[in-house]
């Protein structure tokens, strides 16, 4: 029986896919926009994972949904929650790693794991999008700039302002104050980092923060998020050009147990 | 971790087989109190009275019908009835942050009273019997003004020994008999010290049926489902205390819990997860939460909120051969009136007791005295005790503060959590990619 196993992360605002081997290598991945039919999103995902495999779905022996639209995963055999997966792909990528942080669209998680990739404890941002991927697409909107764009220009600031709002919305409304007040734009970006991290480094506490961090999530992505955590951390974080994908892979792995015959 | 169709074992809630006699017989009660309270032929005045520590015994014993408007609030919530009061509230000026209990009452009374379930008359007595929460002095003291009635304001002394010194008993004594003086003034009688202490007796009898109960819960596997289950029948404990009516109740609810060992009827098919349960119910979305433990084979076997009635579970007795002193005692041992220090005592208790896996704590926006220090409650559990729990947060009262995905989230990833613990401990290491 074939051991290529797929996961599907259907997140808040993205669809993400990883096609694995036999032998644990990502064979593909795909990513894409999530819109109002989560169904077709998560086939497209798939697919699209696929093709770049070059793969034909019949040779696929377990998919694995996660996200919160992981009960649209309808062609899958399993579901398990992000946070999980999250654990479950960090430690894969770093064994070492015993605290996972993971920002997506609208969550922030921090994960404590143990040494086989389980998880210990986590602990979640309130229902709001304070402190999330949205929050930054909402300040990069207020600011004129992309979202790809301000991580790397926050790294240019010099004098950071302090942004004290950790609400989407006010935040906002205080990008446009230091706008108004002539405030360079990277320094109110850098601002605007740094109070994501404060907000985060709370849920890491809360956990408790241990000495091997593993930042996933499509915000892990945004340099200057890295670049902000680190320096509040005072120590480096493992971030990957996977990390983006790593509740997907750890979808996969976790099918991949199944296949094997573990518990998963 | 759960296969793909996110089963639910018997639809939501919980199985008719399971819940039988003493739902039917809850029920019933409910209706009859309702009914009595809006009858038009009702002779009796109606006092209002917080459920923590209340001295329904004594204000009974003069003739009075005893309303509570927390009682009634949930009523509301669990009917889906709380968001239009609320509403209503908040159109009247109260905030977005005053409780949901306050508002649900305030806006039902400008609403004329009216629920699905009955008319709420009005008072003509106020009781404030728990005054360890300011909202609750505030609210009581609005509805004096509203209502133009006499307010007892019954100060209790918060409990921060196991248990209560001499002076603090007296000094409540020394109230309940100015609280006689009122009662007998307003309504003309004699206060009957016979007729109290035949309540007692019967408040008694209620009290050791209703801990028999929840001590069913000590059961592997459980029984009865102590946070769900207990909710629908608090209310005879909490509401018809002192009446031959609810200490008969817990005959029936025993009954029945012994016919579900005999038969082998449990809560669940199967019991995976022993949870201790603390925190006031999301009461506008109870079967939803339900089911969100039921689908990981998780059984509350013991919770606090139940006990806001009474720690009766922890050996308190109202004594009709010392009335004013248990009925004291009893009202400085309301939950919520214990430290932080003292609920952990009863909570780690709990969890050896009743042999608990997890813990889940259900914080409510509405109430700081009920919900502070439950953050750190949940580290010490964790960190100190060992056991793995969760802290979840929504309302008891408003639906705009549950999210149901978030909710379910947060429990699906706690329970898997344990799940893939345990198989790892069940295959002795840890599994591999």
């Amino acid at each position: 029986m074939s051991e290529i196993v797929a996961g599907v992360d259907i997140g808040s605002t993205t669809a993400k896919c990883v096609v694995l081997g036999e032998d644990a290598r990502v064979l593909g991945k795909s990513l894409n926009a999530v819109g109002v039919d989560i169904v077709r999103d998560a086939e497209r995902a798939l697919d699209a994972a696929l093709a770049e495999a070059q793969i034909p779905r019949s040779e696929v022996a377990f998919i694995t949904g996660t996200g919160y639209g992981r009960y649209k995963v309808y062609f899958g055999q399993l579901v398990v929650t992000e946070i999980s997966c999250h654990a479950r792909g960090a430690s894969f990528l770093f064994p070492g790693t015993r605290l996972v942080v993971d920002i997506g669209g609208q969550d922030t998680k921090a994960i404590r794991i143990n040494d086989a990739g389980e998880v210990v404890d986590f602990a979640m941002n309130d229902k709001c999008a304070a402190g999330t991927g949205r929050f930054l697409d909402v300040c990069a909107n207020a600011l004129g700039y992309e979202v790809g764009q301000i991580g790397p220009l926050s790294l240019q600031a010099r004098h950071a302002v302090k942004v004290t709002s950790t609400c989407t919305v006010f935040a906002e409304s205080e990008v446009t104050s230091y706008v108004s007040r002539g405030k360079d734009p990277k320094d109110i970006l850098a601002g605007l980092h740094a109070s994501i991290v404060n907000r985060t480094l709370s849920l890491m506490q809360r956990v408790g923060v241990e000495p091997e961090v593993t930042f996933t999530g499509g915000v892990s992505q945004n340099a200057g998020m890295v670049h902000a955590l680190q320096h509040r951390l005072g120590r480096p974080v493992n971030v990957s050009p996977l990390s983006q994908y790593l509740g997907a892979l750890g979808a996969a792995l976790h099918g991949r147990e199944r296949v094997r015959g573990g518990a998963g | 971790m759960a296969e793909t169709s996110d089963p639910r074992p018997d639809g939501s809630g919980v199985s008719p087989s399971f819940l039988r006699d003493a739902r039917g017989l809850q029920r019933k009660l409910v209706e009859e109190y309702y009914a009595r309270l809006g009858s038009p032929d009702r002779s009796r005045p109606v006092a209002y009275m917080l459920v923590g520590g209340n001295l329904a015994e004594i204000v009974r014993s003069f003739g009075y019908e005893v309303v509570f408007p927390e009682i009634v609030a949930l009523n509301c919530a669990i009917k889906h009835q709380s968001l239009d009061n609320i509403l209503h509230a908040e159109s009247m000026g109260y905030g977005l942050d005053v409780c949901g209990y306050v508002k649900n009452d305030l806006g039902l009374q400008d609403r004329d009273g009216r629920t699905s379930f009955g008319q709420i008359p009005r008072p003509d007595l106020l009781v404030c019997s728990f005054s360890g929460c300011y909202v609750y002095v505030k609210w009581w003291e609005a509805l004096a003004e509203s209502y133009g009635v006499p307010l007892f304001m019954f100060d209790v002394p918060y409990m921060r020994e196991e248990h209560p010194r001499k002076e603090d008993i007296d000094y409540l004594v020394s109230q309940l008999w100015d609280l006689i003086h009122l009662l007998e003034k307003r309504t003309g009688r004699a206060f009957d010290m016979d007729a109290l202490k035949g309540m007692l007796v019967e408040s008694r009898r209620a009290e050791d049926g209703w801990v028999d109960f929840l001590r069913a819960g000590r059961l592997r596997p459980s029984p009865i489902e102590a946070y769900f289950e207990s909710i629908f029948y608090m209310f005879p404990i909490n509401v018809l205390r002192g009446t031959r009516e609810a200490a008969d109740f817990y005959g029936v609810v025993n009954e029945e819990v012994r016919a579900r060992v005999r038969d082998r009827t449990y809560p669940l098919p199967e019991e995976k997860v022993r949870v201790l349960v603390e925190g006031v119910p999301p009461y506008t979305n109870y079967r939803t939460f339900w089911d969100f433990f039921r689908k990981w084979g998780a059984v509350s076997v013991v919770a606090t909120y139940p006990k806001v009635g009474g720690l009766f579970d922890r050996g308190f007795r109202h004594d009709p051969a010392r009335p004013f002193e248990s009925i004291a005692e009893y009202s400085l041992g309301a939950y919520v009136n214990q430290s932080w220090p003292l609920r952990r005592k009863i909570i780690a208790d709990y969890v050896r007791e009743y042999r608990a896996d997890a813990a889940i704590i259900h914080g409510i926006k509405s109430c700081r005295s009920f919900t502070a220090g439950q953050g750190d409650l949940r580290d010490w559990l964790n960190r100190d005790q060992g056991l793995p729990t969760l802290y979840i947060e929504s309302d008891h009262e408003d639906p705009r503060y549950f999210a149901p995905a978030q909710i379910k989230n947060r429990m699906d990833a706690f329970f898997e959590s344990l799940e893939q613990r345990r198989a790892v401990g069940a295959a002795g290491g840890p599994a591999t990619a």
